[in-house]
């Protein structure tokens, strides 16, 4: 029998998700479902599956060199058959630290997982998120999962075991911490988002932005430039293919022309709403309603009217 | 101080397009080089123009990667080794990792080796990791600044809303991200000097050793993404397009 | 837009043959993407007046575009004349005003290479083709611009000095020029002189606000009173400056002529743009035949255009006589453009005409036809050339 489907992720906000992607891949292969947590158990973890807490004499998880050698310590002893991890940068790394070190496959970011002819297969975007490519790898091997994927089980945790372990000191230190916790999923559980692009000529102008978005009770994100080129933004607020992928129920586009990298981030909105003044702004090919027109006209009015109800 | 700077030559994105099934047509496709090893190469020439030493351009691709590694040098690349791969061979994350890893080990003494975020192409940003992996060596991502003093090296990491400073002896590798820099345009005086340096070539069958590690990851297709979106636009004045969007908002159940 | 693309690649290819072309292709890409990022996006603002020439051609004297041609002794890059005319192309499909300034000042470049003393080519070649200092071509007059032998301005020899007096008219870069290559009458013959912006003699009138096109370029009239210059300014001998110039604008029109190949570029691949998102009578735009045919037509033209300009930029290459094909060459794409250009805003209908950013591309082109050398003189220049040939 095939070992184990583990699922982890440094997010409490992704974990439940991943773990959801476990459970249904643990099902395909009649094996056994496991969460991983390291250092603690996050509260309001919710799954079915089995929770194993992996403890160290020093905390695991700050670091992704030490949360991969606590991983790899506990598949060591336990084997595994597939490692889904939930996809930040952290966990990025921390599968691709496994799986090197395992020399097994790593599936990267991807939704759709299936089992094929003893294989783990998933789906994930290629080309600027303009293609599907559909991957496999032998098992045991490593899958990240995407944000929004899957859904948390609803469900209070069983019984959880825990399991220590020694690793080496790692190689990388932490020296300072500017900003931040550890482990935010952000912008990616969002529900609903208001989002800002280079249609807005100056940081202040975002002020429309946010009032829509306290009118629609929406996160504010936003497209690449304006949180690496200009720094109006955070980084977690940073929707698109490098980026945070988003898969709320409404999202509105303000100013923000469609690039596909940006469009990556968001096919899986529920209902996308452009707002552009530019009419061949490739936003409108990806939009279910759009109006072409000067949002800092536009926006207000939207507040307004959606304000009135 | 010796750096050697990862860099893939990636499918346009952009100019790709598809057959009437729906799959990429990638022959002949215009090549680039990924766009986040421009930040990669910008970041490693910085260091040497710095510390002094020299940047060694390292591809793994077929030969139409030519383009992507001139440019490279064409920004400051001392030197550059090309590991031809035809696409026949084309080896996944783990094994490009491998053999990336092994030309650095041929390479000889090398402090700093810098990949990027993820190529422009396919975005699994993995690689970095992986070569750390095969060389055994510290690893730093996703950093926004990296800074040297030839026996340490202290990079600004972000990680999507904690931004933290990570530091670790050299020889280390870091990957850097696009707000690290603005990769500089070269001159015309500096492509065309850069067109003439030689580019040294290692077949990719000679880097793979009896523990090449062979995961059977294979790509089973690749097709093309169609949007069904409703595209309904509202004209008429602001205050008369915002309340039909209100409208069918209310209708759709998301406000 | 890809201003280097590749259709630009295929013309290198015929012209220069695969493994030339590859070396030359990698020039104007990476030229192509700078201009793409740094120049292209200024270009409506330079037309309408709210941003400076200045930006955009430092840009392209950082990217070394005016060393390309010259030999490497004074910082050139020794790239074959063709290329440089080619980057020209891709320069004006960026901004025509920035390419126009920068041709000009190119031509005195040239003089200075051509006719200068060793002297002269070591003071002032390294800092023109770096662009750390700007010149201004002056030959044109109020009353003679055709009949440039005609000119009225006049430079005495007195003593150590000669002393020019007289006015000239249309100068690009005036104003904003540190150095102005002046051309005068000098009894028997012309001379040209090399005078510094900052002699007080030299005064530059107004800029001329009424321009239809190429709004960026600052041009004004420029008058020489008691403009006191040193023997060591005139560029080669006494009484050859008229022949200097025939030979200096030979070359010049090639790029004027590729300059308009660029600005048709511009025009013809907006309008197409528009043409196939425009929707009518159930089909679009660029599914009509009429539509069809300005296509065809606009096809047809620039790449002839652009065939002829690098031909004479060939033979020139090859050190074989090339006036008339250059003037040829000039005087297709000069008028090519005007008809792209127009049908380019017929397509976009009230678009075209209500939008600067569509009729500019005809506004800049317009000047091309009067300018470094009229048509009509072009032609009589032509038909002279081939009188002469035995038949």
């Amino acid at each position: 029998m095939t070992g184990a489907v583990l699922s982890y992720s440094e997010s409490p906000d992704l974990a439940g998700e991943v773990a959801a992607a476990g459970a249904e891949v643990a099902k395909l292969l009649g094996t056994e479902a496991v969460a991983l947590e390291l250092d603690e158990v996050s509260a309001g973890l919710r799954t079915v599956n089995k929770v194993v807490l992996v403890k160290g004499e020093r905390p695991l998880e700050t670091i992704a060199d030490s949360a991969a050698a606590g991983i790899l310590e506990f598949v060591k002893a336990r084997g595994f058959g597939a490692l889904l991890i939930a996809e930040t940068r952290f966990g990025t790394m921390v599968a691709a630290k496994v799986a090197a070190r395992l020399t097994v496959g790593s599936l990267g970011k991807g939704k759709r997982l299936r089992v094929d002819g003893g294989r783990l297969v998933l789906e994930r975007d290629v080309y600027g998120g303009r293609f599907t490519a559909t991957v496999a790898s032998r098992m045991p091997c490593v899958a990240v999962v995407q944000a929004g994927a899957y859904k948390a089980a609803d469900a209070s945790l069983g019984p959880t075991e825990t399991v220590g372990v020694t690793v080496g000191e790692p190689k990388v230190a932490i020296t300072q911490t500017k900003q931040g916790q550890h482990g935010e999923a952000g912008i990616k559980s969002a529900l609903k988002i208001v989002s800002a692009g280079r249609g807005f000529a100056r940081k202040e102008d975002l002020a429309l932005a946010q009032n829509l978005a306290n009118a629609l009770g929406a996160s504010l994100g936003c497209s690449r430039p304006l949180s690496s080129d200009l720094g109006w933004m955070g980084e977690e607020a940073h929707i698109g293919l490098t980026g945070a992928y988003v898969h709320p129920q409404l999202y509105v586009a303000i100013g923000i022309s469609g690039q596909l990298q940006h469009v990556a981030g968001i096919k899986d909105s529920k209902v996308i709403v452009a707002i552009n003044k530019d009419a061949q702004a490739p936003i409108f090919q990806v939009a279910d309603y759009g109006i072409v027109g000067d949002l800092y006209e536009v926006v207000p009015a939207l507040t307004k009217a959606l304000k009135q109800g | 101080m010796n750096i050697v700077v990862l860099v893939k030559s990636a499918v346009d994105e952009a100019e790709l397009k598809a057959d009437p099934s729906g799959h990429p047509l990638l022959k002949g496709v215009s090549m680039k080089m990924s766009t986040f090893d421009m930040n990669g190469v910008e970041a490693a020439v910085k260091l040497k123009e710095q510390n002094g030493g020299t940047v060694i351009v390292l591809t793994l691709a077929g030969a139409e990667a030519k383009k992507a590694i001139k440019e490279a040098m064409a920004m400051g690349g001392t030197k550059a080794v090309h590991i031809l791969a035809e696409a026949a061979d084309a080896p996944d994350s783990l094994g490009t990792a491998y053999c990336l890893a092994q030309a650095v080990k041929r390479i000889g003494a090398v402090d700093l080796v810098v990949s990027s975020e993820g190529a422009s192409d396919t975005y699994q940003g993995e690689v970095g990791a992986m070569v750390a992996e095969f060389l055994d060596l510290p690893f730093i991502a996703y950093a926004k600044k990296v800074e040297t003093d030839g026996v340490k090296v202290k990079c600004e990491q972000g990680l999507m809303g904690t931004v933290r400073v990570l530091e670790a002896n050299l020889p280390a590798v870091v990957s850097v991200v696009s707000e690290a820099n603005v990769p500089r345009y070269p001159t015309l005086l500096q492509v065309m000097v850069a067109g003439k340096k030689a580019i040294e070539e290692i077949p990719l069958a000679s880097l793979k050793g009896p523990d090449y590690p062979d995961t059977g990851t294979e790509v089973l297709d690749v097709s093309i993404q169609s949007a069904s979106r409703k595209k309904v636009l509202f004209d008429g004045t602001p205050e008369e397009a915002a309340r039909k969007l209100a409208g069918a908002l209310k209708e759709e159940g998301v406000v | 837009m890809k201003i280097f693309g590749a259709e630009q690649e295929r013309v290198l290819g015929s012209l220069y043959g695969a493994e030339a072309a590859e070396v030359y292709s990698a020039l104007l890409r990476s030229l192509s993407l700078v201009l793409e990022e740094k120049v292209s996006p200024l270009s409506l603002a330079l037309d309408q007046g709210n941003e400076e020439i200045s930006k955009p051609r430092r840009v392209l004297f950082d990217q070394g575009v005016c060393k390309l041609p010259h030999a490497t002794e004074f910082g050139g890059m020794g790239v074959p004349f063709g290329v440089y005319a080619l980057a020209m192309e891709l320069a004006a499909v960026a901004d025509a005003s920035t390419a126009m300034s920068l041709g000009i000042h190119n031509t005195v470049a040239d003089a200075v290479s051509r006719f200068g003393s060793p002297e002269q080519k070591k003071r002032l070649l390294p800092v023109l083709l770096s662009g750390k200092k700007l010149a201004a071509f002056a030959l044109t007059e109020p009353t003679s611009g055709s009949d440039a032998r005609s000119m009225h301005t006049k430079a005495a020899h007195e003593g150590r000095y000669y002393v020019i007096d007289g006015s000239k008219m249309f100068i690009t870069n005036a104003g904003e020029a540190d150095l102005y290559l002046i051309f005068a009458s000098m009894g028997t013959g012309h001379g040209a002189f090399l005078v510094e912006g900052t002699n007080p003699g030299l005064k530059v009138g107004k800029p001329l606000k009424e321009k239809l096109g190429m709004r960026a370029s600052h041009t004004a009239e420029v008058r020489l009173v008691k403009c006191k210059v040193a023997e060591g300014s005139l560029l080669g001998k006494e009484g050859e400056g008229f022949e200097q110039a025939k030979q200096l604008l030979d070359s010049s029109r090639i790029v004027m002529g590729m300059i308009c190949v660029g600005i048709s570029r511009a025009a013809y691949v907006a309008a197409l743009a528009y043409a196939k998102g425009r929707d009518l009578f159930g089909k679009k735009l660029s599914d009509m035949q009429l539509t069809r045919e300005k296509v065809a037509n606009a096809s047809i033209e620039t790449n002839a255009s652009r065939l002829l300009c690098m031909h004479a930029a060939r033979l020139k290459e090859i050190g074989k006589p090339y006036s008339s094909e250059a003037a040829q060459g000039k005087v297709l794409a000069t008028e090519s453009a005007a008809r792209t250009c127009d049908a380019a805003i017929q397509l976009l209908g009230g678009y075209g005409y209500t939008s600067d950013d569509v009729h500019r591309h005809w506004r800049d082109a317009r000047l091309l036809t009067i300018g470094e050398g009229a048509s009509e003189v072009l032609r009589l220049l032509i038909a002279s050339h081939e009188l002469e040939r035995e038949q």
